[in-house]
């Protein structure tokens, strides 16, 4: 009896404990949240959710991030998942929920298990954007793209014409044969191929080294022996360039190299002169990244945009400001930062530090 | 039951209320009225409504706490929970996506979870001599890698019909329904625990496998059921994490089975079997919960969270050692 009497106790604490703890502060919370916008310290807050900690383009990203939103005279907020998982993420936006942000930009680990949350956080009028890697376009106003489908197309082609003198063999190498956006990338410089100024560049194979440094390695040392003549070898992909830049440096090969890699992998293999393997390669600029994501939070707070094709914002002194809002293609929209942004010899050794 | 046929066990001898209030699940109570109250004061949003929407996520590692108790209180372990979870969300996802009837998407994915559940104790029942320990990790890798193969190359599948997946995520008023459903098995899984025979052979078989054996206890069969029920209880999990984010991908609920553990460990259940109460081990769930949500709201870095979990976990355990070697140097200083 004494027993029951004890746990119902202990029951009603526990119970008591929930409300008082979390009641008392109830009125001081109602009023916080309704002074959020105005007068409490003024602030808009910011918030924004990296992949994960301990990555150094995430925190690049929120460098870039928070310089501008601190600019603008708000409150950043950067909230790294417990780990890198869309699981961990789900509970950093619900946390921000609470705190009634006003708006919470993303940067997701997967495309679709977000949405809940968001829905959650948009149904609250919290202003969603995604920033280097979207949520799909139910859950998100808009979608800061690093870098269009063209826009590097483009530039790899001209990188390819350049490189090779503007005549000549040349190849890609890949990662898989179903990667969309490899074979986006693939199709994109293909079109471009067919204009005048590419008519002398004949594209002999393209190559699958499945994203494996071994697999990467053999395809380039097998695209050397098919093709002695090879002038440039493309590989849009940050493990096949890196294979390819040391089987060709150590072969001494005088076929070069370009595409997109990390600088911290490629830094050895950078260089204008005969025993370099790359003259230069592309890949986006976090920094710039975190600023645009910035940029369009902003925009979107302050009901400058709401997100929909065809509006524009400023974004302060980014090169390409003011930019405008496209349809990304999957019944959203996005905004393009711009060019891949271009590592070469001079500018090198200051990312191979970054990331 | 024990007091009605006139025995006395230490379980349910009278204890002065002094050493009532002694009890590790008291001290809990306390600890979690000390962490909302500590964590209220450190965040002004620290609020009912707010805590009560960002629970539902953790909630679901709750229902795996409630078979882990009965394993670990048989001093067996399953560390393949969560790759469950991961199979039978899969598996409801490629059904739901099929468009088969809600209904039964919600069967197939509890039934996936429960025959998970059966293999591994099939396994641990039928080879005794296995250690649960690496029976489990083995299925937990295998389970796992079904679920990735089952996921393809994206590694992850979204619901095409999520109104069903919704409605589980509902609530009444402020109150999600996985609230209510963590309640309501809590209680009904600690009077299991505490109250009825099957429990009682679930202490008997973690205090000592052979004794219990000779003691008539059908130890194999009740094995056998535990593991198959932690199956199903993952099935579950599986259900409400899937609404929660409207699909699965190859690393959902990863860790898992050592957040249950630790939630058990933390609420006074021995890993080594036959001590401890599930009373216990759910407050402390909620006191992590509540220390989860409290911490994330003022932004406080994650890893900063889980090293504040960690130390909280060791002083847990530690706690009664210490108490014990107290005790012990006290009759020790009386003998002389």
């Amino acid at each position: 009896m004494k027993k029951r009497i004890f746990s119902v106790l202990l029951c009603m604490a526990m119970m008591a404990s929930l409300l008082v703890g979390c009641g008392s502060s109830n009125d001081g919370g109602d009023d916080a949240k309704s002074e959020d916008g105005g007068s409490d310290s003024g602030k808009k807050v910011y918030a924004m959710v990296a992949k994960q900690a301990g990555n150094p383009f995430m925190e690049k990203m929120a460098e870039g991030f928070t310089e501008v939103v601190e600019a603008a005279g708000g409150e950043a907020i950067i909230k790294y998942p417990e780990e890198g998982k869309a699981d961990h993420q789900i509970t950093a936006i619900q946390s921000l929920i609470s705190q009634g942000v006003d708006s919470i930009s993303v940067a997701a680990n997967d495309e679709n298990a977000l949405q809940p949350a968001l829905e959650d956080a948009m149904a609250e009028g919290i202003k969603v954007n995604c920033l280097d890697s979207k949520v799909n376009a139910d859950s998100r106003q808009l979608f800061v793209n690093q870098a269009g489908v063209d826009e590097i197309g483009q530039a790899l082609m001209d990188a390819v014409l350049d490189i090779s003198g503007g005549e000549g063999q040349w190849a890609i190498l890949s990662a898989t044969s179903q990667a969309t956006n490899q074979n986006a990338w693939i199709d994109s410089m293909k079109e471009i191929m067919e204009g005048d100024e590419y008519s002398k560049l004949e594209l002999v194979e393209v190559a699958y080294g499945d994203d494996e440094p071994q697999k990467s390695t053999d395809q380039t040392q097998a695209l050397l022996s098919k093709y002695p003549d090879l002038k440039v070898i493309c590989a849009p992909t940050t493990v096949g360039i890196m294979a390819a830049g040391k089987v060709l440096q150590d072969e001494g090969s005088a076929t070069k190299l370009t595409g997109l890699g990390l600088p911290s992998e490629m830094a050895a293999y950078i260089g204008d002169g005969d025993d370099s393997s790359c003259p230069y390669m592309f890949l986006w600029n976090p920094i710039d990244l975190g600023r645009l994501g910035a940029y369009s939070a902003i925009a979107l707070v302050n009901g400058d945009i709401e997100g929909a094709e065809g509006e524009t914002f400023d974004a302060g002194d980014m090169e390409n400001s003011p930019y405008t809002i496209t349809d990304a293609g999957d019944g959203g929209t996005e905004v393009i930062l711009g060019q891949p942004f271009k590592f070469d010899p001079s500018n090198i050794d200051e990312w191979k530090e970054v990331y | 039951m024990a007091g009605k046929s006139g025995r006395t066990i230490a379980h349910t001898q009278n204890k002065s209320l002094l050493k009532r209030l002694m009890c590790w699940e008291s001290m809990l109570v306390i600890l979690f009225i000390i962490v909302n109250i500590y964590c209220s004061s450190l965040s002004s949003t620290y609020q009912i409504n707010n805590v009560l929407r960002e629970m539902p996520k953790y909630l679901t590692e709750v229902f795996l706490l409630l078979p882990m108790a009965y394993i670990l209180v048989m001093g067996d372990i399953d560390i393949s929970v969560g790759s469950i979870v991961c199979l039978s969300a899969t598996v409801a996802c490629i059904l739901g996506n099929k468009g088969l009837p809600f209904g039964l998407v919600l069967l197939v994915g509890l039934l996936t979870g429960a025959l998970c559940g059966l293999i591994n104790g099939i396994i641990v029942t039928k080879f005794t001599e296995l250690p649960p320990m690496i029976v489990t990790l083995g299925t937990q890798i295998l389970f796992r890698g079904i679920a990735e193969i089952a996921l393809g190359s994206g590694g992850s599948i979204s619901l095409e019909h999520a109104e069903g997946f919704r409605m589980l995520a509902g609530r009444v008023g402020r109150i999600p329904y996985i609230l209510f459903l963590v309640l309501i098995l809590a209680v009904i899984y600690i009077i299991i625990l505490s109250k009825t025979t099957f429990g009682r052979k679930l202490y008997a078989i973690g205090s000592n496998k052979l004794a219990a054996y000779y003691a008539g206890v059908k130890v194999q069969k009740i094995r056998l059921i535990v593991f198959t029920l932690t199956g199903l209880m993952a099935g579950l999990s599986a259900l409400f994490l899937t609404a929660l984010q409207y699909g699965v991908n190859t690393t959902t609920a990863s860790g898992f089975e050592m957040n249950a553990i630790s939630m058990a460990v933390f609420g006074g259940i021995s890993t080594a079997g036959g001590k401890g109460r599930l009373q216990g081990g759910v407050i402390a769930a909620f006191i992590i919960i509540s220390l989860r949500v409290g911490l994330g709201q003022i932004n406080l870095n994650p890893q900063v969270i889980l090293i504040i979990l960690g130390a909280l976990l060791i002083l847990a355990v530690m706690a009664p050692n210490i108490v014990e070697q107290f005790k012990l140097m006290k009759k020790r200083s009386s003998v002389k």
